[in-house]
């Protein structure tokens, strides 16, 4: 798997949200995208997910040019994400909430067959026994589960998870650190975005740092610990509070 | 032994096999009027339920379905009135060769034509004298294009809608059907204005079934028509909700962007859902227009459609067969509330206060029963078991964790 975004710049009126972003993602990389509020994480991320198209630049995902396709075509294309605030299905049980991705993706399998995958996915993050519930009787943290669980029923090469520990109880959590894990060993790519550095930098091997619209570091988390271009625009005020 | 969840399948089955039979065992004196409720009932059924598969499911709330239906009701009635088939030609009117006839389009000459001036065919037919016969368009050939026509008109306003969700959709179906009946009512050399364009019935020179022949004013006939169409458009509808259709159009509902982003081709389904419950308005419409025997703008007036979504919200707008139910309910009861009463003194003219009782009805049904009233009931029965059944996994896994050494957890 390649992911290459070159050039990237994205402007809203007078705004330039994204200012040549390049970089490349290669196999199954665990990456953190970090950056303080308003320094174009999400809008990164909707254009790489085909929910905005970029002013200039260009976006492969393995050789194919994804950055003018529509969001569904990007999803079948094998990049899949998660949302900042959840949006489950509420209206909808779990395990239709499932079927969705599965359905849409149209590989031919057989409604048993997804039922037993979706069933597999459920137990794994241990909300099976919601199964038949509506996706809005879920608690905040299960709808969470149930975003990544309807990721891996799409079975994308990358995904983008966008604040998957926000809000979430720490039961939880470790079931979502299991998730990224095993996703991650399985060989798909995962962008992780979020403000809690702690499993940012347990998690992840390589960070992209966002600063208003530039990407100022772009390496191991040790490296960009000392990166004073990121001390200054966003780790510096925490490195001070850890310190007093 | 049945399980509880089948209820309310039971009760559909009950309902259907007590409409099919009701012609047949009801045989009060006013059995030519109550079938034209019940008919009248079928017939905002449909366009009902279809507009619960479009507003419940698929979360298009469109103010435009009468506007497709009198789509489909107009283009029946101008394929009646102007088209017919002569195997000579006229030579006056316009006229194409069709495989051995000629398909004549008649002059629109409008509201007057009988009294003041002969249309074409009239003319021709004077100088033939009986010796070339004229064949009128076929009713369900008319009532076909009127529904392919719906699906037409469902394309066009579903590709513009494209962008608009929430109240802007329903402004923006609402000045379609406003437009339609503005320009309906404007072309009356075409469409005859506001005095109605005529059709002719379903069955314009009657019809034999089973040794029995019922001529064209007999209820029966149309009655069985509009059932099956009800059944067959319920029939579609339930299809479409199991399929991949029903459970995208929902998620499309629920989160159009969470929808795309997993695989969804948004735009596709958000069109489809308008053109299959436009077709099924429009084949509502086309049939009605001929039992009724004439369309006017009139029938696409606010207070119509505001009938449709009523009826929907008071059944349950998020399921087709309560909306359905809900619709012949509604129709009954407007009509028995015509009946006006006296309290002492004073008379009560029903003609007028039972669209405020119906509308007490919507009101209280909003407020305390958002979900319809009949909806609560159907879940009640098919999804009753749902909580019982997650608290019992819940117990038999809480019970495993517990059962296990704390070193493995």
């Amino acid at each position: 798997m390649e992911l290459a975004v070159t050039n990237l710049n994205k402007r809203f009126g007078g705004l330039h949200v994204l200012k040549d972003v390049s970089f490349e993602i290669t196999g199954a990389e665990l990456i953190g995208l970090i950056g303080p509020n308003g320094a174009g994480k999400t809008t990164l991320t909707n254009i790489l997910d085909g929910a905005i198209k970029p002013n200039s630049g260009t976006v492969y995902l393995d050789h194919h040019r994804i950055d003018q396709m529509a969001p569904f075509e990007v999803a079948k294309a094998g990049l899949g994400r998660t949302f900042q605030v959840t949006r489950s299905f509420r209206r909808m049980t779990v395990l239709e909430n499932l079927y969705v991705p599965a359905l849409a993706l149209d590989t031919g399998h057989s409604k048993a067959e997804i039922h037993d995958k979706a069933m597999e996915v459920l137990e794994f993050l241990t909300i099976d026994h919601l199964r038949n519930e509506y996706g809005q009787a879920l608690s905040g943290g299960q709808q969470k589960l149930l975003e990544l669980g309807r990721l891996l029923m799409l079975n994308p090469e990358v995904i983008i998870l966008d604040e998957p520990f926000a809000g979430v109880h720490p039961r939880l959590m470790e079931i979502i650190y299991r998730y990224i894990e095993r996703v991650n060993d399985a060989g798909t790519a995962i962008i992780l975005i979020s403000h809690q550095m702690d499993s940012i930098f347990s998690l992840c091997k390589r960070l992209l740092v966002l600063n208003y619209g530039d990407l100022i570091a772009d390496g191991p988390p040790d490296e960009v610990k000392r990166n004073p271009a990121v001390i200054e625009a966003y780790l510096g005020a925490d490195e001070e509070d850890e310190g007093q | 032994m049945m399980k509880k969840s089948h209820a309310p399948q039971l009760a559909g089955l009950v309902l259907v096999i007590f409409f099919a039979a009701f012609p047949f065992f009801y045989g009060a004196n006013d059995y030519p009027y109550i079938m034209h409720v019940i008919i009248t009932g079928f017939f905002y059924a449909i366009l009902t339920s279809s507009w619960a598969m479009l507003a419940g499911y698929g979360g298009q709330f469109s103010f435009g379905h009468m506007g497709f239906m009198a789509v489909g009701a107009y283009t029946t009635a101008l394929i009646s009135h102007y088209f017919y088939l002569a195997p000579v030609p006229t030579n006056i009117c316009t006229e194409f060769p069709i495989g051995g006839m000629y398909l004549i389009i008649l002059d629109p000459i409008g509201v007057t034509s009988s009294t003041l001036t002969q249309d074409c065919l009239h003319q021709a037919l004077d100088v033939w004298k009986g010796s070339v016969e004229v064949t009128a368009m076929p009713v369900w050939l008319g009532i076909a294009a009127g529904t392919a026509m719906g699906g037409v008109f469902g394309l066009l306003i579903g590709l513009l809608v494209l962008p608009l969700r929430a109240a802007y959709l329903a402004l923006f179906t609402l000045g379609f059907s406003e437009i339609l009946r503005a320009a309906i009512s404007a072309e009356i050399s075409i469409t005859r204005g506001q005095a109605g364009i005529e059709l002719p019935s379903l069955f314009q020179n009657g019809i034999t079934l089973f040794g029995r022949h019922f001529d064209k004013t007999d209820k029966l006939p149309p009655y069985f028509i509009m059932f099956i169409l009800l059944l067959v458009c319920l029939g579609v509808l339930t299809w479409l909700a199991k399929s991949k259709f029903g459970l995208f159009v929902r998620a499309i509902r629920e989160d159009q962007d969470a929808a795309a982003a997993l695989g969804v081709n948004t735009i596709r389904y958000k069109v489809l859902v308008f053109v299959i419950t436009s077709m099924i308005a429009a084949a509502a419409g086309a049939t009605m227009a001929h039992y009724i025997g004439i369309i006017s703008p009139n029938n696409l007036v606010i207070l119509q459609m505001s009938l449709i979504v009523a009826m929907a919200v008071i059944g349950g707008v998020e399921n087709f067969f309560a909306a359905a139910v809900g619709a012949i309910l509604l129709e009954f009861v407007l009509e028995m509330l015509r009946n006006s009463f006296e309290i002492g003194p004073i008379e009560v003219d029903m003609t007028v206060w039972r669209l405020v009782v119906f509308g007490v009805l919507l009101m209280l049904t909003l407020r305390f029963s958002p979900r319809g009233l009949l909806v609560p009931a159907i879940d009640y029965f098919a999804r009753g078991h749902v909580a019982k059944e997650t608290v019992a996994k819940r117990e038999q896994v809480d019970a495993v964790e517990a059962s296990e050494p704390e070193a493995v957890k």
